[in-house]
């Protein structure tokens, strides 16, 4: 896919949050929205998105894809073409890979070539929160420090469709204190896959113990990684399975969300208001 | 616990789940020819080899018709007897004549995904015929009376000690775990087979058109035995199994044998361009080639002409997670792992008979990855779930449930109702279920069963954005 | 309509259509120009030959490199003395000494390569079986116990110690296969770099195509039989040879 070339370093980006971060995991969104900002980037946040339609897409409703497909053209499309923004910004390599690889192809299917055009020219400006970070602004650390031992999980969408891995595990090496190990067997799937956990539960949950296992053979207290969707996934394997450490989106840790050591989950995390909650506490 | 293939999609899986052999059998082979694979591939140009392949087997696909009748009239040109087969009953019927015709009562077959297609064994062995496999893996699954659980490793599924009972038990073997002389056994016994048989079945890893070439590719050295041995060779091959030229078959070959142990070469590759001439002191005095559709050309149709690039060479499976927990048989059909899961529907008369397939991924894209002629098999399993849904072929509470979310989804107004309502709820019930959600209903309860659920935000990350925007205004 | 004419009448329809996903409309076929090497060998004949022996023990096989076609000689004959002995030896039961223990399967001499072969063979004592018709029963019964074998090769590639056998003539095809030691004498005039090298060269002199046709059989051959179908246990000499062991010699030098 064609990416952008900035000939100016942007100065403004539209955060598309996506729905589970502004619903279930603010947190994540805060950091995000930080980090930018920290950056001298201004963020703008378009209300009016909700959803980009992957579970539907995912499970082959293409009208109903097509249908939040157009929507987030809508909102997201004047902000770039009017050049109020330079691109859109996302903490997910999943919904990235929605908005821009399938819309593409989705509206290509459908015969809708304006549509499709506008999909392939958002795709351009479109970037996962760490490739923004790295290949954009060229940042090698954002400052964070945090004492523990973590690891790195490369989620499906964001490693192969989109490209990205080396920018997450650059800015997580660049975390001060923090000591990044290897995960045995990193790159296989954690066994989310959308509607997948739920029509094969019971193979998801198998490939969901499998990366458990891995995470534990590590010696990592934590997992970092950049969707919340395969975070939701694994700490609610790791939860049940008993195995002390959890997931966390890689914006938190890069933005000193969880606190300066990473900590055994057994022991309670102190309360903050602005970012409400964690897992498993 | 054995898989049951003739069981329901759910019970295949539950039991395939449920044996602990299996799990440990397939992650320690995959892992081992994945490593392999990736070490091969990396020791030469591999992205080259893979784009060049793909480009080779594009044009074949793209003149499709041309090089099968190329293919054919060299074929008939070299003297071997071209059949052709638009299924299943007709294919077995044409082997079955050849046989019968030229009373071979016994026919000896090197391991061929194609004849698995067409259920062969059983068809040759209702008209009174003994078929025995001569891959060592598909040899022994015979003896099990299983079908085969991968396309280049058929026993992958079992362990050594469930091999040895297996041997024990149809063999007579002493009791010995010891694989060389397991290994020793199936020699004597099969060497038998091999000098008794009237007729040679195998399947076709290539044909080269330009000279009417039968290519099949094994370690053990049967492929040369049931093309050399008996009187009466026949190949059964899928119609796509085409390269144009000699140096095609040779760069193809090379991509096969990395993508599917890591070996440069096989230790055979035996090329039969036709039966044996004057003087020649051995090979067959007849070579039959039936070429197969059986649902290819409607795959084309139905437009996964993709698929039909596959070399066969399993790198997909060995690849794929979903694979590593299930094995093969889970799959039900003569093709499993990514690839079987878009061949199985892609080929079947309807792709619904294979419906649960296409869902069967979390579409990590392992395969594309791995796969030698880069299909792009998630691409091709979610056009699949979307052709399910266009035929009502999906459940309807899924549908309706996907169709309401999307409605819900185009209004930011119920969007964030919606999260309101979630964040309450949920976080009532996880407040007296100490945190997380253990139980949730139907459907949901598919994920509450092997894992915890993590209540909504009590805050959503608008609200941060509105309060934090509201704040600085009055600052 | 025949099957045949129904097959191909719907693929020729169905390319037809406008909107086939695949496969793409322009398709251009790989060209001779364009088509990679995938292994390289490079440097003269011995380094050549020393990759051949290197890549061949890597997949289990064995060989030697000699100067000279009189050394050639005597290793085929001392490698089957000591293949004669190590049989004997492996026998648990020291019974009379068995006639087939002294026969090598093999291609009719003059096609071995070595002058002067046969006749040593013989003075050592061993009998060398020329089937001509391996569909009568009593020749093929004869070779079903024959311990080894020995064959040259219509080439060999360094780069992967791959070998070709043909089964043309009286060239059996069993010689490298059915016996459980497969000796093959492989001279340096017929050692390529790699297979690709030797294709271009069977393709520019113009006889590729004929040779392959009329070859009936050619097998490329990487090392003895094998299987890793028991839990991955890798076990050799399943079907084929489970000896494979290649003599290489220079006949380059005059």
């Amino acid at each position: 896919m064609h990416k952008a070339t900035f000939e100016q370093r942007p100065k403004r980006v539209a955060l598309f949050v996506t729905c589970m971060v502004d619903m279930l995991y603010p947190g994540v969104g805060i950091a995000a929205c930080e980090l930018l900002e920290k950056n001298d980037i201004e963020v703008i946040f378009p209300e009016e998105q909700t959803c980009c339609g992957q579970p539907a897409f995912n499970a082959g409703y293409r009208d109903e894809a097509r249908k939040l497909a157009r929507r987030f053209l809508s909102i997201f499309g004047p902000l770039v073409e009017s050049g109020e923004v330079d691109a859109i910004v996302s903490p997910s390599g999943s919904c990235v890979t929605m908005t821009s690889h399938f819309f593409e192809a989705i509206f290509e299917e459908s015969q809708e070539t304006e549509l499709s055009h506008q999909a392939e020219r958002l795709a351009s400006v479109t970037f996962e929160l760490t490739e923004f970070l790295v290949d954009v602004l060229g940042l090698v650390s954002t400052g964070a420090q945090l004492q523990g031992k973590a690891t790195y999980h490369p989620c499906c969408h964001l490693y192969r469709e989109l490209g990205v891995d080396e920018q997450p595990r650059k800015l997580l090496d660049g975390v001060e204190g923090l000591e990044v190990v290897d995960l045995p067997h990193g790159d296989d799937c954690c066994g989310f896959g959308g509607l997948f956990a739920i029509k094969n539960s019971g193979i998801s949950a198998a490939m969901g113990r499998a990366k458990a296992r891995y995470a534990e053979q590590s010696g990592a207290d934590a997992i970092a990684l950049c969707d919340v969707s395969c975070m939701t996934h694994i700490n609610g394997i790791l939860s049940r399975e008993g195995v002390s450490c959890r997931a966390h989106h890689i914006a938190e840790i890069l933005n000193n969300h969880l606190g300066s050591t990473l900590r055994p989950p057994s022991q309670p995390a102190p309360a903050q208001a602005d970012h409400p909650r964690r897992w498993g506490e | 616990m054995q898989v049951d293939i003739h069981a329901p999609y759910k019970d295949r899986v539950q039991q395939a789940l449920g044996d602990p052999n299996l799990r440990v059998a397939v992650s320690k082979a995959t892992d081992r020819m994945s490593n392999a694979r990736r070490a091969s591939m990396d020791a030469i140009e591999g992205q080259q080899l893979r784009s060049q392949v793909r480009k080779m087997k594009e044009h074949v696909l793209s003149n499709w018709p041309d090089y099968l009748e190329q293919l054919e009239s060299n074929l008939t040109r070299n003297g071997c007897t071209v059949h052709w087969a638009e299924g299943v009953e007709d294919a077995q019927a044409i082997v079955k004549d050849v046989a019968l015709q030229n009373s071979a009562n016994l026919v000896v077959k090197s391991k061929s995904m194609a004849t698995e297609e067409i259920h062969l064994n059983h068809a040759l062995e209702e008209a009174g015929l003994r078929v025995v496999e001569t891959d060592l893996g598909e040899y022994i699954i015979q003896l099990a009376d299983e079908p085969p659980s991968h396309i280049v490793a058929p026993v992958i599924h079992k362990r050594l000690e469930e091999i040895a009972e297996v041997f024990q038990d149809k063999l007579d073997m002493p009791p010995t775990r010891e694989p060389t002389k397991m290994t020793s056994l199936a020699r004597a016994k099969l060497r038998q087979e091999f000098f008794a048989a009237g007729m040679g079945v195998s399947g076709c890893n290539f044909a080269i058109a330009e000279t009417g070439t039968i290519c099949i590719v094994t370690n053990e050295g049967n492929g040369r035995m049931v093309s050399s041995m008996p009187r009466v060779y026949v190949v059964v091959m899928g119609i796509e199994k085409l390269v144009p030229t000699v140096e095609d078959a040779y760069l193809q070959l090379q991509a096969l044998c990395r993508s599917a142990t890591g070996q440069q070469l096989t230790v055979y590759c035996s090329m039969t361009s036709g039966p044996r001439q004057e003087g020649d002191v051995d090979g067959p005095e007849q070579v039959h080639v039936v070429l197969l559709d059986n649902g290819r050309s409607r795959m084309l149709a139905r437009g996964y002409g993709e698929a039909l690039l596959c070399i066969r060479c399993g790198a997909c499976l060995n690849a794929c997670p979903v694979y590593q927990e299930i094995g093969g048989h889970a799959y039900g059909g003569t093709y499993n792992g990514p690839i079987g899961a878009v061949t199985s529907p892609a080929l079947a008369p309807e792709i619904a008979q294979f419906k649960e397939l296409p869902h069967a991924t979390s579409l990590c894209g392992a395969c594309r990855e791995a796969c030698p002629v880069k299909i792009d098999l998630p691409r091709l399993l979610l056009d699949l779930r979307s052709d399910l849904v266009q035929q009502g072929a999906s459940p309807k509470p899924e549908a309706w449930g996907i169709k309401s979310y999307a409605s819900l989804m185009s209004s930011r107004r119920m969007y964030e109702n919606l999260g309101k309502m979630a964040s309450i709820g949920s976080n009532l019930y996880a407040g007296m279920s100490g945190g997380n959600i253990k139980l949730l209903p139907p459907p949901l309860n598919g994920w509450t069963a092997y894992r915890d659920f993590a209540p909504f935000a009590p805050k959503s990350f608008r609200d941060w954005w509105r309060d934090r925007k509201k704040l600085r205004r009055q600052a | 309509m025949s099957v045949r004419n129904t097959v191909l009448a719907r693929l020729r329809e169905t390319l037809r259509q406008p909107h086939l996903p695949f496969p793409p409309a322009q398709s251009e076929p790989l060209t001779h120009a364009e088509r990679m090497t995938v292994t390289h060998a490079p440097g003269d004949i011995w380094a050549q030959a020393q990759r051949f022996a290197l890549e061949l023990h890597a997949v289990k096989g064995s060989c030697e490199l000699l100067e000279t076609v009189t050394e050639a000689r005597l290793s085929v004959v001392s490698r089957l003395q000591l293949w004669l002995e190590e049989e004997q030896a492996a026998r648990k039961t020291v019974d009379a000494e068995r006639p087939e223990d002294w026969e090598v399967l093999c291609w009719p001499l003059d096609q071995l390569q070595i002058e002067g072969l046969p006749l040593i063979l013989k003075e050592v004592g061993f009998k060398l079986i020329e089937p001509t018709d391996l569909h009568d029963p009593q020749q093929r019964d004869h070779i079903r116990n024959v311990r080894a074998g020995i064959t040259t090769v219509e080439a060999a590639f360094a780069s992967t110690g791959s070998f070709v056998v043909g089964g043309r003539g009286a060239n059996a095809r069993a010689a490298s296969l059915t016996p459980f030691r497969h000796l093959v004498v492989i001279p340096f005039s017929r050692l390529f770099a790699t297979g690709e090298d030797w294709l271009a060269e069977m393709r520019h002199a113009g006889k590729l195509d004929a040779y392959v046709r009329d070859s009936r059989n050619l097998s490329i051959i990487t090392g003895p039989s094998k299987s890793a179908d028991l839990e991955g246990n890798l076990t050799m000499g399943v079907h084929g040879p489970k000896v494979v062991h290649a003599i290489l010699f220079d006949d380059l030098q005059h």
